[in-house]
């Protein structure tokens, strides 16, 4: 079932940027089929998408990948919602207060709510939401991981909530506002984690009827909705009648579904097949930046042949990685220069300069280290040791043609006298491996709107261990990286955030402690019948504005 | 003759639970071969409370021995409970009920298809001219020498993406049956064709197809009465076989179509380390091979008179 | 007698046979490629080049470059040793393995035949891809290891075979008579049994070569054959896949190989079988 997770990092917006609501404008720019201009909207209709990953388990609070959020997003609202800024909106919560010290988070919630199996939305909701989040029965593989100071919650009244925490958690409102904190129906919260694996009741736009897996998951407009986020393209139900997401894993059965018109949208063209969609007139593609970690390489920098900065830097200088993306991906993707994605808050600019193309350097470094050997097949030696780089790649899981660039950055490397080597395995070995630190090289993209993202991936705390998993592939271990980080974490000033991230950013580079590679789209194709489909933070589309016109 | 044939399916029985039973403890011991604990596969890439990870251990009974592990599922087999799948949060029996439907499907019709263009193909090309046989033999070596998930993509480019015939993504209508069908059944109607004409032609050669004939019998009534029940031996040698063959085509040809099926659950369960589910499909194609030839071996005795005299 | 013996058509005299020609002049160039790739093509099969990736068939890559600009042709031409390796490699084994254990099933007592043919019966109860997988997921991938798997999971059907025929030529009388004339019954095996039992067995392996480099080329596909970027027919076919709609070359080239090799092993055996049972009859 592994398929269906993300490679090495279960992508998630946790401080999410973009609020659904902005869709149509939003995505729209120059190839929106989005809706704009398309006329008024119109009631009815089924919208059929086709997506290439499924959830294992369909309930966001206990699932570790973000396929799921897609899925129950329809279904599930929130208590909050975030805009493309970082801004938090009302949503299930009308209002709310934050303690001085931070500690505590009091909220105010809509009247008049009900879930879609008639249940109340009030006080005890939302705690037995959170309850059952932080429940070790419940086994959470990520949402309870971002609320980890979280102590209780107390029912002030009936629509009145006091959320505690043991210490200042700054990012805990952005967290909300993501598809893994959705408020679920307590009456079916407590039938247990395997009905919920299958069945997700909460008070959101759509109803879900049936989820086959492996095939497709379909639902029905909730009529009495009248509670959509703050910020939304309208109010009310849900313009669609039924919505039915397809789980269709084969890139080319999904882009043929497409362009015969059996699916009215795919997620994850083809970056080769890109051109082909844009040029067929009754299509369109919608795309999104997904904020957080690129798409990047991370050096094993606490053993192996990377332990060297030398060697790192070669690494990044004597590879072309922007020009191999740009003609890999037909120019699809842009190449990255920073750890983070441009749109991510914190993200530095300045970085972009940084890391040119410089293969002399690059041999001039490698010497220097000591590499200064040739063997019969050209390979750099030190010792009569073969420069080997051994990178832990599980290809059955690659996404967007990731093999692809692999095998491209292995041929460059040669030519630099490294030899590469794919330790390939299922996603059980990799993990055995990671948490070892048993790889000279890792990859991964890790979505998280926050320039919080960098301490997710080079806090020496987030190094993984046997006892809990990081991101921090690269085994990075700095305490003035960690002092920056941690400051960023106790200041709410956004300009004070970004200057500290830009120091992470432009330390942990010069360092050689990550390769970043290319900034993730959300390629979405659409035919121009559907329109309004908007974004969630962690660049998913969510289908509460779309509508359907006819064939 | 029936009493044998009683007794052949006794005993049949008898072995088949042998057969089970070394299916499933061959799949358990290979699987806690394999590299890469149970519970890391069912925590995965995540960060989680070492309160989570004993709770996991807990539930699902990993701190015990392993032998227990073995013997607890073989327990419950003997009640027909074959576990729950620790990922997919539903019985075994239940993701396979799910899947198997898809499957079946594209077998019958696979099977079918096969059968309704071999066996006239055969009737028609035995002992002709030798331009037709060299034409049908012709066809019948390169459906045999395509691989399937060759043949698989081909037909989806060919007749859903340029041509639009059918639907690319099948698992709904008959439309979508067409194209994975058409791959699986290519090698098997190429294999099926060939061992039954050349059954047939051996059979033409045979002294009482000469009294038939000779008896004023038309050469299609020898064709269909007499030799084809003759020729249906070799190729009932092979039924067998063919049909592994058509499970294991299942896998690329559910993949390329991105049709649900066992063959899907199957690889995805085995990526996963997903145990229950590895061994539920692997119980089930072992109890449905051990039907299918123990019916075979009746049809032997059925078809063969000489095997019938002869007591096993 | 034998149940399976393909009848021999009554073809006499030497005649041109364009099938048989082509067929062994393809083996020869597949087989040229498989032990001197170099002499066929002038770059490596690893050579990637970005700035060329997925260009159409052209002078300079006569069968177009695929997504890493590496040039088809010449992976093709690579590709031929792993997928002949494994072709011969598997059948060798398997007919090796199936035959003693299906000649210890028929004739080492009923005892040897049903702990054999159960055992059989176990491994032909698995899917073969089940099979395949564990054992590529317990050695991890590879060429030699796809050999084993699919040694492994052919060895029960000629193990079947051999058993069927044996069993038939045994209660034919034919044994018994001989045995009662004064022949050993080591001498009854090896000049009797074998050639009657082998004659289909033949018949079997030989289409089963060619199936056997599609069961490799298939595990290939399935990410389970050798690791990237070694140039492996099933593999580049399941590479070329995601291009296919903008590239058809990256999957058809890969994908006729297979065909054509599997084709002319196929035609080139069934002529050498023609012949040498024309010699035996």
């Amino acid at each position: 079932m592994l398929r269906a997770r993300r490679p090495a990092g279960p992508a998630l917006a946790a401080t999410a940027a973009l609020a659904a609501v902005l869709g149509l404008a939003g995505c729209g720019g120059t190839d929106a089929s989005g809706g704009t201009g398309s006329g008024a909207p119109v009631r009815g209709g089924t919208l059929v998408y086709a997506v290439n990953t499924e959830p294992i388990n369909l309930d966001p609070h206990a699932s570790p990948q973000d396929i799921t959020g897609l899925f129950t997003r329809p279904a599930l609202d929130s208590l909050v919602a975030l805009d493309a800024k970082g801004g938090v909106h009302p949503w299930l919560a009308t209002a709310w207060k934050i303690s001085a010290d931070q500690k505590t988070y009091t909220f105010t919630l809509r009247t008049g709510v009900k879930f879609t199996d008639g249940t109340p939305f009030d006080a005890a909701a939302v705690k037995a939401n959170l309850d059952h989040i932080v429940d070790p029965k419940t086994k959470s593989q990520l949402a309870a991981g971002f609320i980890t100071p979280y102590t209780g919650t107390t029912v002030v009244d009936d629509h009145t909530v006091r959320v505690n925490f043991s210490r200042p958690h700054s990012p805990f409102l952005a967290a909300l506002a993501t598809a893994y904190f959705g408020i679920e129906s307590p009456a079916s919260l407590k039938k247990g984690p395997d009905y919920l694996a299958r069945h997700v009741v909460g008070t959101g736009p759509f109803v879900i009827d049936a989820f086959t897996p492996h095939q497709s998951i379909t639902y029905h407009r909730n009529p009495d909705y009248n509670w959509g986020p703050e910020g939304a393209a309208h109010t009310g139900p849900a313009y669609l009648d039924k919505l039915q997401i397809k789980i269709l894993t084969e890139d080319s059965v999904r882009l043929g579904a497409l362009t015969s018109g059996q699916v009215d949208g795919i997620a994850s063209v083809p970056p080769a097949n890109v051109k082909q969609v844009k040029a067929n007139p009754k299509l369109t593609i919608l795309t999104r930046e997904a904020p957080g970690g690129n798409y990047n390489y991370y050096p094993n920098t606490a053993s192996g042949v990377f332990t060297d900065v030398r060697v790192r830097q070669a690494f990044r200088a004597g590879i072309d990685f922007r020009t191999i993306v740009r003609k890999l991906y037909f120019g699809t993707f842009s190449p990255a220069s920073s750890p983070i994605a441009p749109n991510t808050v914190g993200y530095d600019a300045s970085t972009e300069n940084l890391g040119k193309y410089d293969p002399a350097q690059a041999a001039r470094l490698l010497d220097a280290a000591g590499w200064t050997g040739r063997d019969a097949q050209g390979y750099r030696t030190k010792d009569g040791k073969r420069l080997v780089v051994r990178w832990s790649f599980a290809k059955a899981f690659a996404r967007e043609q990731r093999d692809v660039l692999a095998v491209q950055v292995q041929a460059e490397a040669k030519k630099l006298g490294i030899e590469i080597r794919f330790a390939d395995g299922t996603i059980t070995e990799l993990i055995a491996r990671q948490v070892k630190g048993d790889y000279d090289l890792a990859d991964f993209s890790w979505q998280r709107a926050d320039g919080d993202a960098l301490r997710n991936l080079f806090a020496s705390a987030s190094i993984s261990t046997p006892r809990s998993f990081g991101q921090n592939s690269a085994r990075y271990k700095n305490p003035e990286v960690d002092g920056w980080l941690n400051a960023a974490l106790a200041t709410t000033d956004l300009a004070q955030r970004s200057a500290l991230y830009a120091k992470v950013q432009q330390k942990v580079l010069a360092d050689g402690a990550v390769f970043p590679v290319y900034v993730f789209d959300y390629l979405l194709g659409a035919n121009k019948r559907a329109h309004g489909i908007a974004w969630e933070p962690q660049a998913y589309p969510t289908f509460y504005d779309a509508w359907v016109t006819g064939k | 003759m029936s009493r044998r044939v009683v007794r052949t399916v006794l005993v049949r029985l008898g072995t088949s639970l042998l057969v089970l039973w070394g299916a499933v403890t061959a799949a358990f011991v290979a699987l806690h071969l394999t590299p890469g604990s149970v519970v890391d596969a069912l925590i995965g890439s995540n960060t989680v409370t070492p309160q989570v990870r004993a709770q996991i251990i807990a539930d699902y009974g990993l701190d015990r021995p392993l032998w227990r592990q073995y013997l607890a599922y073989l327990g419950r087999i003997l009640h027909g409970d074959l576990g729950r799948s620790y990922q997919l949060h539903e019985s075994v029996a239940s993701a396979l009920g799910s899947q198997l439907a898809p499957s079946l499907q594209l077998t019958l019709v696979a099977i079918g298809l096969a059968l309704l263009v071999s066996t006239p193909l055969a009737l028609f090309t035995a002992r002709r001219r030798r331009w037709v046989r060299a034409l049908s033999s012709g066809i019948e070596l390169v459906g045999v020498s395509i691989p399937t998930f060759w043949a698989a993509i081909l037909l989806l480019t060919v007749f859903s993406f340029r041509l639009g015939w059918f639907p690319a993504a099948g698992a709904t209508g008959f439309g979508g049956l067409v194209l994975p069908a058409v791959a699986v059944a290519i090698p098997v109607t190429a294999l099926l064709t060939q061992v039954t004409r050349e059954g047939l032609e051996r059979v033409l050669e045979e002294p009482f197809v000469l009294t038939a004939r000779a008896r004023g019998m038309s050469d299609a009534g020898v064709r269909t009465r007499h030799a084809l029940r003759h020729a249906a031996l070799p190729a009932v040698t092979f039924a067998g076989w063919l049909f592994g063959l058509m499970l294991g085509a299942l896998v690329p040809v559910e993949q390329i179509f991105s049709r649900p099926g066992l063959g899907q659950l199957l690889l995805t369960a085995v990526g996963g380390k997903d145990l229950p589910i590895v061994m539920g499909v692997v119980l089930f194609t072992a109890l449905v091979y051990v039907v299918v030839s123990s019916a075979l071996d009746v049809l032997y005795l059925v078809i063969d008179p000489r095997l019938r005299g002869a007591a096993r | 007698m034998t149940v399976l013996a393909v009848a021999a058509p009554a073809r006499t005299g030497r005649r041109f046979r364009p099938g048989v020609w082509g067929a062994a002049l393809f083996l020869a160039l597949i087989a040229l490629a498989a032990v001197a790739p170099g002499l066929l093509v002038h770059g490596g099969p690893g050579d990637a080049n970005a700035l060329d990736a997925l260009t159409g068939p052209s002078a300079a890559h006569p069968f177009g470059t695929d997504a890493n600009g590496r040039d088809v042709l010449t992976r093709v031409v690579y590709g031929a040793r792993p997928s002949l390796l494994a072709g011969l490699g598997a059948t060798g084994l398997g007919v090796a393995a199936g035959s003693l254990l299906g000649l210890l099933a028929a004739l080492g007592g009923r005892v040897a035949d049903e702990v054999v043919m159960r055992f059989m019966d176990v491994v032909l109860s698995l899917p073969t891809l089940l099979l395949a997988l564990l054992v590529l997921t317990i050695t991890g991938p590879g060429t030699l290891n796809s050999i084993y798997a699919i040694a492994l999971y052919t060895a029960p059907s000629y193990a079947r075979l051999v058993r069927v025929q044996a069993m038939v030529i045994r209660r034919s009388g034919f044994v018994e008579a001989a045995t009662s004339l004064g022949l050993t019954r080591a001498r009854v095996i090896s000049r009797h049994l074998l050639p009657n039992a082998f004659a289909p067995l033949f018949v079997l392996a030989t289409m089963e070569v060619g199936l056997a480099i599609v069961a490799a080329s298939s595990l290939s596909f399935l990410g389970l054959g050798p690791r990237p970027p070694a140039p492996e027919w099933g593999a580049m076919l399941s590479a070329g896949r995601d291009y296919f709609s903008v590239a058809w070359w990256t999957a058809v080239f890969p994908g006729l190989a297979i065909t054509l090799t599997v084709l002319s092993v196929t035609v080139a055996g069934r002529r050498l079988q023609l012949r040498s049972e024309g010699r035996s009859a």
